[in-house]
Formats: structure tokens, sequence, C-alpha cells
């Protein structure tokens, strides 16, 4: 028999990706044994949270929960308050500030606007991980105008050897773009009518690479971690534009076909015969 | 959750399959819920409610062609059948038979008469759905049906699937067009689903309404002649919606897509960042000083 947590997986794979959350609670109720590891393989949107003391937006997911509250990656304090909420020791904090403040001037240059979140947490063994989280959602101004959402969640693995680090990185990518009022009526149509409709496109792609990078001090973990999830990124949205846009779109040219196929057809055979008759 | 919410649950997510998926998810849930004889039995209105909505195809028992399972093919008062709730017929080949939703498979046909009245109308349209979905389909599936009682109302129904699970990915066209002559109107119904599912879960979906007049020269009594321009009416509409989907991949792929991130910042280069960091100052204060063109 299969693992179970494959099949769950598998089911997720599969799914709409429009439905995650409540497809992913649902699941969580018909196996409540397998929730953490549900939990934390299933990425769902990242949920935006005001930090109470700098009125500043962070992002909450799996990585900054602590029982019911989240962690601020500006003030380091959980919301709602928890007094023993698990934080990086000192050291990792100061790296986890300087992060934060790196990956929002990442975020002004190619989100212009949005959200960032930076976490870090320490290993037993020495070494540590963490998450930076981006989000940005562009919410419609009319009825009829399209909506969106880009979720980036990178998660890292960091294992220093000497003055090199050892760095594994897992990017997923939710986006998701609602189209409504599409092939509505206009004045130059030559049938009247009433037509209305919606596109939608959403999921997400999941990419992994390990590299290795040389260290200066700690805040080359920085530098390093900024320039892997900047080419990761790029190639990814690169993937997102080809997948998202083109091949869905050539699916559906390939279902139906806007030229007449049955004179296409004619065409070929007509063009067969002619080449018989000159052949002869 | 108890038995039966399981259950339930299971049926939601069978109910969400994308194109051709429909046994993966049921293989998934099967491991899930690990009760075989309950699944059967409790998914069973989850399968046939999913098979009617997707406009499934069957290969019709005795003859080379497929039609559509659907709610409008459902045989009325088939008292004699044990589940009359699954049995459905070919209004093209005349031949009713029962619907296996597990199995997908059509069995026990028997001869079915159509309404006298309607048929004349019906076979035309048929006739020219067939032509247009060859026309334009690769691998289309249209049925036609009349309305048991109302001889001037029509379903066309229209399904073209490809699935291509080694590319990762599947896609359905469902479109329905109810035709009424007696109200002369159309109303039509455009769903496409894609999925595509390579390191990921990326999926199409996609819906469109249309409702319009009949032409004056569309009439019950010229039965070939009107169903030709039924059918162009059909045809001319869904060029049109494929147009129109067109354009919006394309202000999707564009504008949108570079509203919620850029594709490099608008300095076209990548950061730097060892500045970002306020790192290097020092030593980016000393390239500037030597620098050509600084001010």
């Amino acid at each position: 028999m299969t693992d179970l947590v494959d099949s769950m997986l598998d089911l997720m794979r599969r799914l709409p990706p429009t439905h995650v959350e409540e497809n992913v609670s649902a699941l969580v109720g018909m196996c409540p044994d397998y929730a953490d590891d549900l939990l934390g393989s299933v990425d769902q949107p990242l949920k935006v949270m005001v930090d109470r003391d700098t009125g500043k937006e962070y992002l909450a997911c799996d990585y900054n929960r602590d029982g019911e509250s989240y962690r601020s990656p500006w003030s380091n304090e959980y919301d709602p308050p928890l007094d023993d909420g698990t934080v990086p020791s000192a050291k990792l904090r100061k790296l986890e500030v300087t992060a934060n403040d790196a990956f929002d001037t990442y975020r002004e240059m190619y989100y212009e606007g949005g959200v960032s979140s930076v976490f870090l947490w320490d290993f037993e063994d020495g070494g540590f991980a963490g998450v930076v989280l981006l989000k940005k959602s562009l919410s419609p101004t009319s009825a009829t105008e399209p909506s969106g959402s880009w979720d980036s969640i990178h998660v890292f693995e960091v294992a220093e050897r000497g003055r090199q680090a050892h760095y594994k990185l897992t990017s997923t990518i939710m986006l998701s773009i609602v189209n409504r009022g599409v092939a509505q009526s206009t004045k130059e149509d030559t049938v009247e009518g009433k037509r209305d409709g919606e596109v939608s496109l959403s999921g997400s792609m999941t990419r992994q690479t390990e590299q290795d990078h040389t260290l200066q001090d700690q805040n080359s973990h920085v530098t390093n971690i900024g320039r892997m999830i900047e080419d990761m990124e790029i190639k990814m949205r690169n993937l997102l534009q080809e997948v998202y846009f083109g091949k869905t779109r050539d699916v559906v040219f390939d279902l139906r076909s806007l030229e007449d196929l049955e004179k296409a057809r004619r065409q070929r055979e007509l063009q067969k015969e002619l080449v018989g008759l000159i052949k002869r | 959750m108890d038995a039966t919410e399981r259950l339930q649950a299971a049926s939601k997510f069978l109910l969400q399959s994308p194109p051709g998926e429909i046994n993966d998810v049921l293989n998934d849930v099967r491991n899930i819920i690990s009760d075989d004889d309950a699944l059967q039995a409790g998914i069973l209105p989850a399968l046939r409610e999913y098979n009617l909505a997707q406009f499934t195809t069957a290969d019709v028992p005795g003859h080379q062609h497929q039609c559509i399972v659907s709610e409008a093919a459902r045989v009325e008062g088939s008292e004699e059948s044990e589940e009359p709730r699954d049995r459905f017929w070919d209004p093209r080949s005349r031949t009713s038979f029962r619907f296996d939703h597990l199995a997908l498979e059509a069995s026990e046909p028997e001869p079915i008469e159509p309404d006298e009245e309607s048929e004349p109308f019906r076979l035309a349209l048929e006739n020219s759905s067939l032509t247009y979905i060859s026309a334009h389909f690769h691998d289309g599936v249209t049925s036609v049906f009349s309305t048991p009682g109302n001889a001037e109302r029509f379903v066309v129904q229209v399904v073209a699937n490809k699935y291509n699970p080694s590319n990762f990915w599947s896609g359905r066209w469902r479109s329905e067009y109810v035709l009424n002559l007696a109200d002369r109107t159309l109303e039509g119904k455009i769903l496409v689903n894609v999925h595509y599912y390579e390191q990921g879960n990326v999926q199409l979906s996609t819906s469109h309404t249309v409702s319009l007049e009949l032409p004056q020269t569309i009439t019950a009594s010229n039965a070939a002649a009107s169903a030709n321009k039924i059918l162009a009416l059909i045809e001319t509409e869904e060029a049109r919606y494929q147009t129109s989907l067109n354009a919006a991949y394309q202000t999707m792929g564009d504008k949108m897509f570079k509203a919620l991130r850029r594709a490099l910042p608008l300095t076209r280069a990548k950061l730097d960042w060892d500045r970002v960091l306020g790192y290097k100052l020092g030593q980016e204060i000393t390239a500037n000083k030597g620098g050509f063109g600084s001010s």
C-alpha cells in the first residue's frame, strides 16, 4: 500500500489550487494524525499581518507560528502575545534583522509594493535554516478588472564548513490571476446578445537547488542567499510565464482549432494530388 | 470526523478532479479512506454527479461512435430498470444503455424510439453539429437531445478531451446550447479546464455564458437550413470566445504578470547585494572618485 502522506500530497497536486486551504483542512480532519506532515509539505497562500509595535505588515505561515500566534520579523514579538514563544538565538536574530532589511529592498526593487518577511531558526548541530517570504496582491478597482496574487516561499538550510557554506534552497511560487468580464458583448458584435465570463489561472510550482558559497562574515549568508533567491525567482518567473500563459493556452487551442480543420484537410489532399500530377 | 463525514469529504475531492484524472484522485481517496466497501457505496453519488457534469463520453454498444452521458441524456421513466437513474440514451443510434459510473462503461443496450414530432429537427441539428465538431475539434464528441414533452426545445452538447499524462497535462472543453424555438432563444455555456502538473499544479478554469436571440430566418419547419444557421451561430460564438480568451491571456501575461513582479528592477540590472547590505560602501566611494561621468 502506498504511503498515506504520498496519497495526500498526490491529491493536493491534482485538486484545484484555488481551493487549497479548504482541501488541506478537510484532509487534516480526515487524518488528524498526519496534520503536521501535511501542513509542513503543502504550501498555502501567505496571510498578511500587521506588527502591533511598528504598524508594519509582515507575513504569516507555518514557519513563524507557535501555537495560535505568529512572530513578527520587525519587533520579534508574537501576536497574540506569547511569554515563552520560540525566538532565534541573539546571534541569529541579528542576522535575521539584516536579512529582513535586505529583502525589504529586494521586494521594493522587484515587486514595487507587497510585503516581505524573513524568519530564521537555529539547528541543534550549529547550522541554521530560514524562510524568505514575499507576497504581492492586486485587487481590482472595478468588477470587470482582473485581480491577482503572487506568493513566494523560499525555504533554505545552511551548513557552515569553515570559510564555506552549503545552501539547500526549495522555492515555491504560488501565482493566481482571475480575469472577470472576459468576452463580454461589444458594439462590434454582429449578433446581439448577453455575455459574461471569467478566466482563472492559478497554481504553484516548486524548484530546488543546492550551492556552495564562500563566507567572509555572518552577513555573507544574506548576500549568498539573496543571490540564490534572486536567480531562482528570475528562473521561475520565466517558467511561470511559459506554463501559465504559454502551455495552458496551447492546450485550449489544441482542444479547439480556430481554423476549419476540414478545410485544412482538403487543402492538404489537394496539394498531395497536385504534387502527384507534377511528378507524373 | 466520523465515517459519513469522511465519505462526504472524499466525495468533494472527487468532484474537483481535473480532466482525465478521476481515477488518480479515486486512487488517492481510496488510500486515505482505506475502507473499500464503505467507499464504493458512499462515493457513487459523487461519481455520477461528476460524470454527468463533465459530459463523460461512452462507447455506444454495437456502434462505432461515442455519445455524451449527461443529465439531458437520461432516459425518463424506465421503470423496468433496477437503477432508473443510470439509464441513458444515444439519440444518434437510438440506443439506450446502462452506464457504470465507476468503470465508465455502457452495457445492456436496448433500442429506443425517439419522439416523432421533434426528431426531424433534432436529426438536422445533429448532422450540422457533427459537421461542426469535425471542423473545429481534434477529438470532439457531440450529442443532440430533444426534450420530453416539448418538441421545440433541444440541447446541443459538445465535449473535447486531451489527456497527456506522460507530459503532465490534460484539458477539457465543454459547451452546451439550449435552443428554444418557441421563445426564439439560444442559451449557451462554454467551460474550459486545463491542468498542468509537472513539478507543480497549475490550472486554467474558464466559464462563459451567452444568451442570443434567434434570427427570423430560423424556423421549425425549415429544419436543415435552420440547423445549419444555428451551428453557424455557435461556430461564430465559439470563435469569438477563443479570440477573447487570447486577449485575456495577453492582459494577464503582460500587464498583470508584470504588475505583480517585474522581470528585472527599474535599473534593468540584478541587485548589487553587497551594496544592499551597505557593506562595501568604502570601496564604492573609491570607485566613484575614479569613475567617468560620475557627478
